[in-house]
This record gives structure tokens, sequence and C-alpha cells, in this order.
């Protein structure tokens, strides 16, 4: 087999929803805006989605994927792990952000990804949080992707996790789904052109998300963990 | 009571494995809540060192039950929500859970057995056996005297068939005796055995089943 289609397979293993992270409990507060009225439809899932590619997923997620991707030992890894438990203020976004990325660096760990052991002692004694986007910065270079692939690899995981959240949530059917995220790669595209940011730059605004996610806390009911 | 083991590999360094994980599956209503409300005391008076984690499909309903029951710690229990795919946390992605039971283990270095009970499932739902060393499967006579003749995947693949609430068959005209033949059927060699929770009828041969294969103390 050629290399470049290896490359392709590896890529598609690392992005699918088969590959175990724990991402399936969580909703990145679509299930709050469900609950609240403010996402009732397809067309409101799309738009919320977009505007999280655009201005959490692409403006800090992947400042800190790409700095993780490229550190050059754990110290620095370590560091921007903390940088980023420091700009995620609601706490359900947080724990799930940790909950996820130390869900995905137990797998690596057992699978051997270069690194990922070691990480991983480092999160389970809270020497570092272990943030989902410092995890797939460290893994998906440890596991031999290049940097944009694993950009994208982020990206679409991001995106196609919140439209699997919003198809369990009723929001949305398997089909105008698929046409979603045909139109969203558009907006992932524009994203990842954009100029990186420096993680000292990075930063979010998606104020009704957020607040969203503070009040899922105290919903009575409730399918995922944020 | 533990049972350390040294590795081939590294014969010079006990290497502790970490506590027995059994899971607990079944449908919705089939007793596996009342089943862990069961074991646990009887358990916990045999000298066994537990902990427990739940998945609760829409609340935190079966967590809370047990944290309030005064039959365990209610730091012993853990949540982990499913994100509306129960099966999915047991079998294709159980990690969330599996954080879960070594977030116990760290709290309790002497647990001897974490009990993982799945959010209610259908007839399909299996285990991933890199989640749990032994599972077993819970049915109820209420639910219908067919089922065990439906040979569902959770029935004929679980390491033991648990068939609760015998007490309700001549008030949901159920043939115990038709049903005792079909799990034999659908079982084979692999193990059964019949319950009633409430009362806690045959609680002590789900107990010995467990010690028998699971704990290897028996």
């Amino acid at each position: 087999m050629s290399t470049d289609a290896l490359k392709l397979l590896a890529a598609l293993q690392h992005g699918d929803s088969f590959f175990p992270s724990g991402g399936v409990a969580f909703s990145l507060g679509l299930e709050a805006l469900r609950d609240d009225g403010r996402v009732n439809d397809a067309a409101g899932v799309e738009r919320m989605i977009a505007a999280q590619i655009t201005d959490r997923w692409a403006s800090c997620d992947r400042a800190f994927i790409a700095a993780a991707y490229g550190a050059p030992d754990l110290d620095r890894v370590i560091a921007l792990d903390h940088r980023l438990d420091a700009m995620t203020l609601p706490r359900e976004l947080r724990e799930g952000s940790r909950r996820n990325g130390g869900a995905l660096l137990r797998v690596h760990a057992e699978l051997g990804t270069p690194r990922a052991t070691d990480y991983r002692a480092m999160v389970r004694s809270d020497a570092a949080p272990g943030h989902l986007p410092i995890v797939q910065g460290l893994v998906l270079s440890g596991v031999g992707l290049g940097r944009d692939e694993a950009l994208g690899i982020a990206a679409h995981t991001f995106t196609v996790g919140l439209l699997a959240a919003a198809l369990r949530l009723g929001l949305i059917g398997h089909v105008k789904a698929q046409a979603a995220l045909h139109r969203l790669h558009a907006v992932i595209e524009a994203a990842l052109n954009t100029p990186l940011p420096a993680p000292e730059e990075a930063h979010t605004f998606t104020p009704l998300t957020e607040i969203a996610v503070m009040r899922h806390e105290t919903l009575s009911g409730r399918l995922f963990a944020n | 009571m533990r049972t350390e083991i040294i590795t081939k590999m590294a014969p010079l360094a006990a290497k502790r494995i970490g506590p027995a994980r059994v899971g607990i599956g079944g449908p919705v209503g089939s007793g596996k809540t009342a089943l862990i409300e069961a074991l646990v005391p009887r358990l916990i008076k045999q000298g066994y060192d537990i902990a427990v984690v739940t998945n609760d499909i829409a609340t935190r309903e079966d967590a809370e039950r047990l944290q309030r029951s005064g039959l365990i710690a209610p730091e012993r229990v853990v949540g982990v929500e499913t994100g509306a795919c129960p099966h999915t946390v047991i079998r294709e992605d159980p990690t969330l859970n599996l954080e879960a039971v070594d977030l116990l283990d760290r709290r309790f270095p002497k647990l001897d057995l974490v009990i993982v009970e799945s959010g209610g499932d259908n007839l399909a739902s299996t285990f991933s056996l890199d989640l749990v060393d032994y599972w077993l499967f819970v049915i109820d006579i209420a639910g219908g005297g067919d089922i065990p003749r439906k040979r569902g995947p959770g029935v004929l693949q679980c390491d033991l068939l648990v068939v609760n609430k015998t007490d309700l068959a001549p008030h949901v005209r159920v043939n115990m005796d038709e049903v005792r033949r079909d799990v034999a059927l659908a079982r084979g060699k692999k193990p059964a055995l019949f319950t009633n929770c409430l009362t806690g009828d045959g609680i002590d041969e789900v107990i010995a089943e467990l010690r028998r294969s699971v704990l290897l103390d028996a």
C-alpha cells in the first residue's frame, strides 16, 4: 500500500467517532440551548455549530492543539494545559474538556502512542489538567500525522460530535445532519485559513452557549455531561 | 482478600492490577439497581471493599438512589453520563466508565470490586471485554416469559444471567417451568440464577458465583 493511502487511513482512524474518546457524553451547551428554546431545529443547530467553530474552536482550541503538537517537551505541554484551564470559565466546559481529554489520552496510552503514557501519569497525579485540545495535539503528533491533518481531524471531530449530539437531542435528522456537515466544511476551511493564533492570543466569544452551559449544571433531566 | 498477581514479565515487582470490574446490564426496570442494593451490603459484610459506577440515562437517579441508600458510602458511587448512548458507553466507547473506575481506585486504594451498572439496555447490549472482567445480564419475569427464548446477545453472551422477580410469575401469567427450560436451552453450560432481589431470594447464589468466578477466593 502506498504511503499516501496509509496516511489517509490513519487520518480516517483518528477522525472517526469509532475511535474511543468519551466524546459521546458531551453536547457543549447544546442540550441546555435546546431546553431554553434557543435552538429548535436543524437550521439553529447549524448556526450554533458554525459559531462554535469560528468563535471557539478556530480562535482558541486550534491554537492549543497546534502549540501542543509542536511543543518541544512535556513541561511546555503542561504550561499550555494550565493556560487553557484558566481560560475555560464555565465549569462544565472545563470539566468536560478534562474528562474528554483524559479518556482520549487513556486509549492512546494503552495503544502505546509516544508520550501518551508519560503525560497520562502527569494528569493522574494532578500535575496537568489534561484538556482535550492539548491531548489532541500531543497524540495526533505522536501517531505521526502532520499538523494540518491533526487540525483537520480535530475540527472534524468537534463538528461531528456536536451534530451527533443534536441528532440524539431530536433537533436534526440523519440526512439533514450530513447536509449540514457538508456546508460546515466551508466554515471549517475558512477557519483553518485564518492565521493561527498563538496560545497567548487565544480567545473565545460564545456568551449565549457559555451561559447555557452554566445553566446546564442545574438541569434536572439531562442526557449529556455539559 | 485481593488477589495480587505477579506477572511473568516482572517477577520482582508485584504488580497491583486494580479491583475486579463487574458489569451489570439488562433492560430498564429489570432490577439492576435492586440487585446492586441486595449485593452490596452482603459483600461489605463479608469483608469486601466495594465501589459502584452507574450510567444513568437522563438523571442521576440511580447514582443518588445508591448514595442515599445508606448501604454504601456516597463517595463510593460515581455517576457517568451517557449522552443518550447507554450501549456505546459500555461497549464501543467505555473510556469514561474506565476513567470513573480509575478515579474510585485512586480514591480507595484497597478496592476489591467495582460494579459498573449500565444505563438500561435492550436485549442486544453487551459489555466491552476491555471494560469489565465479568458481566451479569438481568432480565425479569414481568418483562415477559419469552425473553430467554428470544436469545438476545445479552442473554446469550453474559457470564451470568440473572432472572429476577420470579415471585411475579403467577401475576403475569408466566409459566416458570417453561422459563427455566428456555433459560437452560439458551445458556447451555453458562450459569443462570433466579432471584427476587426485594426479598433476597437467590442473592447468596449470585455472590457465590461472583466469589468463584471473579473474586477467586471461593
